[in-house]
């Protein structure tokens, strides 16, 4: 089919059916014939959509949105090994207020010490790489989600570097 | 007569068999039992099985945009074509007499 009559076909969808599929749809309208059952089908499906309109599901989310690129592994990963280590200093912590009224360090880098360090450098190359693919792709969401990846690393640092753990 | 058209499974169906954009959905289905969709037919259904989590979008490769089924898409899939052969081999049982 010609771009034009394709970017014409697609125009009779609603606004939030276009925003969504619009241009992955022209693509295909481009690709195929622009013989008349084609345009009745194409035609058909703008009014069904206009009467009937899809709601719920993908129809509500960008599929390049923070939501939908926090929830990639490379995105929120890295978060959840911060949270660990987070979770993991704050307990060493409350356990040895709760054991000796003060904060317990060890002369020897225990073995909690040892999965601190583990995870807070293997997210690094994680961090990278969602950088790498991402900041291209869908810069705005990344940046937040970059933000985030920080703010949960250097939340689990804070306490290790101001109470000298 | 003659082509089977449920949009929704036929489109499970191709993409049973790895993701696919919706042109090359048409193709496969064209292919697979002989109905050739129309482009809104084809993203009519896409739209409804996104909707209800059968299928999800994949990164786009330029303008197009790849399709995967999900493992509730699978079990969909796998449930109606059962119902499917189970009512062939009857119907079938029923012709053999004849």
């Amino acid at each position: 089919m010609r771009p034009w009559l394709a970017r014409m076909v697609t125009r009779l969808y609603p606004p939030r059916w276009r925003q969504r599929y619009g241009e992955e749809f022209e693509a295909m309208l481009e690709l195929g014939p622009g013989d008349l059952g084609t345009l009745l089908d194409s035609v058909g499906s703008a009014v069904r959509e206009h009467i009937f309109p899809t709601r719920g599901g993908s129809m509500e989310r960008d599929p390049n949105s923070f939501g939908a690129v926090m929830r990639r592994p490379s995105a929120y990963l890295p978060v959840a090994m911060s949270l660990v280590c987070l979770v993991m200093v704050l307990g060493g912590i409350g356990v040895g207020l709760a054991q000796g009224g003060q904060i317990m360090r060890d002369k020897d880098e225990g073995s909690m010490a040892h999965i601190f360090q583990i995870l807070m450098t293997v997210q690094m190359p994680i961090v990278l790489f969602f950088a790498v693919k991402w900041l291209r792709r869908a810069p705005r969401p990344a940046l937040g989600v970059l933000a985030l990846q920080a703010g949960a690393w250097l939340a689990s640092c804070a306490p290790v570097y101001f109470l000298h753990l | 007569m003659g082509h089977y058209s449920d949009p929704p499974l036929l489109v499970l169906a191709s993409l049973a068999s790895g993701p696919k954009h919706g042109h090359a959905m048409i193709e496969d289905i064209a292919r697979l039992c002989g109905s050739r969709l129309g482009p809104g037919t084809l993203y009519g259904a896409i739209a409804r099985l996104e909707q209800q989590g059968w299928i999800e979008p994949l990164e786009p490769e330029e303008r197009r945009r790849p399709y995967r089924i999900t493992a509730a898409g699978l079990r969909v899939l796998r449930a109606k074509l059962t119902t499917l052969h189970q009512f062939t081999t009857a119907g079938l049982g029923r012709l053999e007499p004849l």
